[in-house]
Formats: C-alpha cells, structure tokens, sequence
C-alpha cells in the first residue's frame, strides 16, 4: 500500500457569492522516500493540496489515506494527535515561537508526544545537529537570519521523526545562497533520513531537486504532462 | 498541562509592559478588596464573638457617645449580687472624637487588678508593676502605638489628658489594639473633673448557661426608677448598635470589594484578547504543529490565570501587609473596628484571583481554539 494515497479529492469554499473549487477530483500517490515537489500558478490549489495531505485542511469530498489512516474521517481533537506524531511541516515564513530559543521551538512538537525528557533531548540534538545548528540552540528566532530560522523550522519539522514532511515554498522568502542551503538540506532530509517530503513551490529549479515534480493545472495533477492517475497506473505496470 | 507553563510565562513577559500594567492594575484592585474584607470581618470579630455574647454593657439609658454616659459607680455592686453575674468592670471611657474617625484615641479606665484579670493582654515592653505604680501610668495598645509612635516612658497628651507610658500590649482581639487602658480613678480625675464614682459603662461578665438576655432585663428593670436609668445590652449589640451607621456603610462598601473584581476580570479580559488577537497565527502554528484545540484553550486559561494570580497574590501581600503594619482601625463613640489582615481574607482574594482569570480567559481561549488554521496561517 502507498504511503500517501489522496483519492478523487475535492475542495470547494465560498468567497462572497463565488464558489471557488481549487481542487476537483484529484488522486496522488506517494511511496515511502518519495521527494515530490508540486508546482502551479497562483490558486491553482497546490497549497491546499498541502495542506490537505497535512491534516490541517478539510476536503469537502474524497479521501485522504496516510500510512492507512483516512485522515478526512478524524476528530478535529485526534487529527491534531495524528499530526503531531506523524507531520512535519516547514513553512513558508518559518513561523518560529518567538519567545521560545531555536532549541525550544524544534523541542515543542516533542512535547505532545509520551516521551522521556532525555529522549526529547537526545532527538532535539540530533534534529539541531542535522540542520547543523547546535551552535545556535540558545537564540531566540530574533537573532538569527532567515536562513537560520528556516533551517531550525526544518528541524522542527523533522524531530518527531514524521510519516511525512511538508514543506509550503520553504525557499519563497530566502535569497539565493540560503536558498541553496535549504533545498541541499531538504534533499539530505529525504536522502539520509529517508523521509518522504511534499513540497509547494513556484521555483522550477527547486522543483528540479525532488525525485518526482508535479504541477496543478486547472484542478488536474499532472506528472511528466500527464494527469497523475494515468502516470501512477503507467508506473505500476 | 505543567509542562507548558514556561510558554506561558514567556508569552506574558514578550509583551512585559502590558502584562504588567495588567498585574499592577490587578495588584490595586486586590490590595482595595482585602483592605474592604479586612474592615467587614473586623466589624464582624466585634460583634459576633464569643465574648459579645456573654458579656453585658450596662450604658445610660438613651445615651450614645461616651463623653454623655454617666453611672454612679456603685451600680456595679448591686449588678455583682444579681444571679449569672459573676463580675462587673467599672469602665470610664473618654474618646477626642466622637465621630467615626481613622484617628480616634479611646482611653479606658479600669481598676488595674480587673483589667489584668479581664483582658488577656501582652505586654511587648513595660510591665504590669510598673502601670500598677503609676498613678497616670498607661497600657498602650500597639496599633495606637505603632500610628503615634509611642514607647515606655513616653508622656503625651490627647485631648487634655496626659498619661506616661507604662506597657505597650498585644491582644488576641485587635480592636483592644486600638485602647489606651488607665487607672480608673486617674480617668475619673482627668481634665480638671471630678467624677470620682462615675464612670461610662459597666462590663459585666456572665456565667456559663447564664440567659444574657434575662440578665441584662433584671440590670434594666432594677434601676429604671433609679437616679439614673441603664440600657443593658450584649457587648455584641452594644457595638453594633453603637457602630450602626457606621455599619451600614461598610456594609455598603462591600460593593467595593466586587467591584474590584470586575475590574479584575475586565482588565485580565482585555489584556488576554490583545495578546490571543495578536497571536492568532502563533495559534495556527500550534494547532499545525499538533497542539488540540483544547490544550490552545488551556494554554490561553493559563496565561490569563497567571496573570490574575499573580497580580491578585502581590496586591493581597501588600494589602495585608500594609494593613498589619500600619494598624489601622477606625472608632466611633468609643468603640473601634480594627482592619485586621486575616487568612481568610487572603484566602478569598487569592481564590477571587484564580477564578477571575479563569473566567477572563474563557472567551479568548475559546476563540483562540477555535482558529481555522488554514486562514490564520494566511491571513494573519
């Protein structure tokens, strides 16, 4: 069984009188180790997808299965148990706390889940190692660059040892060298930690770094040009 | 829920002058309810003790203000025979001010052997021997000592009435804080009078399984067709009838007290919605990251909890505090409410404190919980 199966998912919502369907129907399949960047114009719904597949957006029809969990038929109280202990999500503007230090920020997540203090600690200093920060555990979001905020948000993403780690255009607001930094550091995440990753963005060469690109068009997932579920089907056979 | 609670404290301290302005708001609004709770359970300690059921005050009748009461003393000898009395106390009071006053000197004058034996006083400097010596010798309670910074040895002069010195006392009833106790006969003589043989009041003390009531009517009806007629009550009554008007309006003041917690609730309310308004997509991240919307709710209980606590805790410190240094008591017509910091009154304001910040926190927390992550994250 896939790791990631999203079927036949729709999304619809209202702005003012308009309905607005960013998805429509929409299947993806995503295996263990997978790398996926998905790409598409602005409200092409890519980010819902995201978010879909994070747990932290209703479908309003369709499935959504993780590891085989149906994820659309959870309490909005055991969705979020379901996301601490199996997502990790990268943001596009970091988001740290900012009163907590970076060592704080990438423990939190921990903190929702029966552990021991010092296995919390041994995981957080692997996580902070990973994005080579240890150096950095007693700043505060405010004294660190962008780049630095961004790497201890993936750490944080990552500390939990997720099912699957998502990543909202993690590089959309970062120069080119930290750029660089984040999309090296994500293809580690996936290479070494062997975790799956979903990642938005809208830069083509970011794309480029996943095993698999993906681009949203007019509410069809399409991969190599084709809709995806053909692609998936091609890829079986 | 514990393991959060450094977040709490350093979501507060990111914004420390709001929070503090709020805990010091707070501290204020604590510090006024114990000061109120402190005068109530002082008016309640004098007229609902044991001792103010059992003890009679024999006044002239129709009489109010000390300085107007006049009993031939030998009263007390005919009151001692009547059956459940065991004693009687000749007593001259004399107050500067009849008045409700924050400031009023009340001297009682009693025979020496009588108040030692009737009054369970301590002496925190001077002695017994010394006041018993001392014909204008004074036992000087330590509010009235601590306000006017009186010490053994020391002559001073209220209201034409000089006296020296001779202990300054603690009592178990912190009104007695608030007497100066003299010589009976020294009191009698003051200010150039001579009233030898008359005094204000007689304290009578009752038998156990005496009927006050019973009694206080046989010292009534014995000198109604006296020379001069008596109006006998429990000390109980006598002070509350005394302090009526007074009590009316510290009745009255315990509006007060609620209104301080309003202001509590109010302003922990308010500072509680800024910082969930301010934060709704910290929130977001939360619930992102896996927090309930549950535990957000209890997060937001928390700090607003906090702060409450916190400013209620300083403001009931410093209220008693201030209040068990400052001594403060208020008198009237000779009879004194002492404000007495208590534990139940800091346990009521710690506990009004909680519970103020638990219900400030209900609305924001709610809203808090109730995020849509999605739009937070967007929007916000």
């Amino acid at each position: 069984m896939s790791l990631v199966q999203v079927i036949d998912v729709s999304k619809e919502y209202q702005s003012g009188e308009e309905t607005i369907r960013p998805l429509d129907g929409v299947h993806l399949t995503m295996e263990q180790g997978d790398y996926v960047s998905l790409m598409g114009a602005s409200g092409s719904g890519k980010s819902t997808l995201l978010n879909l597949v994070a747990g932290i957006d209703q479908v309003t029809s369709g499935e959504i299965l993780i590891n085989g969990t149906d994820i659309t038929k959870l309490s909005r109280g055991i969705l979020a148990d379901w996301r601490a202990a199996h997502v990790g999500y990268v943001f596009q503007t970091h988001n740290l706390i900012p009163v907590l230090t970076a060592y704080e920020n990438v423990e939190l997540p921990l903190m929702l889940l029966p552990m021991s203090s010092a296995e919390r600690r041994k995981r957080v200093e692997i996580a902070m190692a990973a994005v080579d920060l240890t150096n950095r555990a007693d700043h505060y979001p405010r004294q660190m660059s962008g780049g630095q905020e961004q790497r201890v948000g993936i750490a944080r993403a990552i500390v939990a040892n997720p099912t699957i780690v998502v990543a909202d255009e993690p590089t959309g607001s970062l120069d080119a060298d930290t750029t660089e930094q984040i999309l090296t550091l994500l293809g580690r995440v996936n290479r070494e930690l062997g975790m799956t990753l979903l990642m938005v963005t809208h830069d083509a060469d970011a794309a480029g770094r996943a095993t698999r690109q993906l681009r949203l068009e007019r509410s069809v997932l399409l991969e190599h040009g084709a809709p995806i579920a053909t692609t998936r089907v091609l890829r079986t056979a | 829920m514990f393991k959060f609670f450094p977040y709490a404290a350093k979501s507060l301290w990111r914004h420390r002058t709001r929070s503090l302005l709020t805990i010091s708001g707070a501290g204020v609004a604590l510090l006024v309810f114990c000061f109120v709770g402190s005068v109530q359970r002082g008016l309640l300690v004098l007229t609902e003790s044991q001792e103010a059921g059992q003890t009679l005050i024999v006044f002239q009748e129709n009489r109010f203000c000390p300085q107007s009461s006049k009993l031939p003393q030998d009263y007390s000898r005919t009151i001692a025979k009547m059956p459940g009395v065991t004693s009687v106390i000749p007593i001259k009071v004399f107050t500067n001010n009849c008045r409700a006053s924050l400031d009023s000197i009340v001297f009682q004058g009693m025979p020496a052997a009588q108040l030692k034996q009737a009054r369970s006083l301590t002496l925190e400097s001077g002695s017994w021997d010394g006041f018993a010596r001392q014909g204008d010798g004074a036992l000087v309670g330590a509010a009235v000592a601590g306000r006017r910074k009186l010490k053994v040895g020391d002559k001073f002069t209220i209201g034409d009435v000089t006296v020296l010195v001779a202990g300054v006392f603690h009592s178990s009833d912190a009104a007695e804080e608030g007497l100066i106790y003299t010589h009976l006969d020294f009191l009698q003589r003051a200010r150039g009078q001579s009233e030898v043989g008359v005094v204000t009041q007689l304290e009578v003390q009752l038998a156990e399984g005496a009927d006050p009531d019973a009694v206080a009517r046989a010292i009534d009806a014995e000198f109604h067709a006296g020379p001069v007629a008596t109006t006998t009550r429990t000390k109980g009554m006598f002070q509350a009838d005394t302090l009526a008007d007074l009590a009316e309006l510290i009745g009255f003041i315990h509006w007060l007290g609620y209104a301080c917690v309003a202001l509590v609730l109010s302003l922990v309310a308010t500072t509680t919605v800024m910082s969930v308004q301010d934060r709704i997509k910290e929130h977001a991240v939360l619930q992102t990251l896996g927090f309930r919307p549950l535990r957000v709710f209890r997060l937001v209980l928390t700090e607003s909890t906090l702060l409450s606590t916190i400013g209620g805790g300083l403001g009931v410190i410093a209220g008693l505090t201030f209040l068990a240094w400052s001594g403060m008591s208020i008198a009237a017509e000779g009879v004194t409410i002492a404000f007495r910091p208590s534990w139940d009154v800091a346990l009521q304001g710690m506990i009004a404190s909680v519970a103020v910040g638990v219900l400030a926190g209900l609305a924001p927390g709610w809203q808090a919980a109730r995020t849509q992550i999605v739009s937070a994250l967007r929007h916000a």
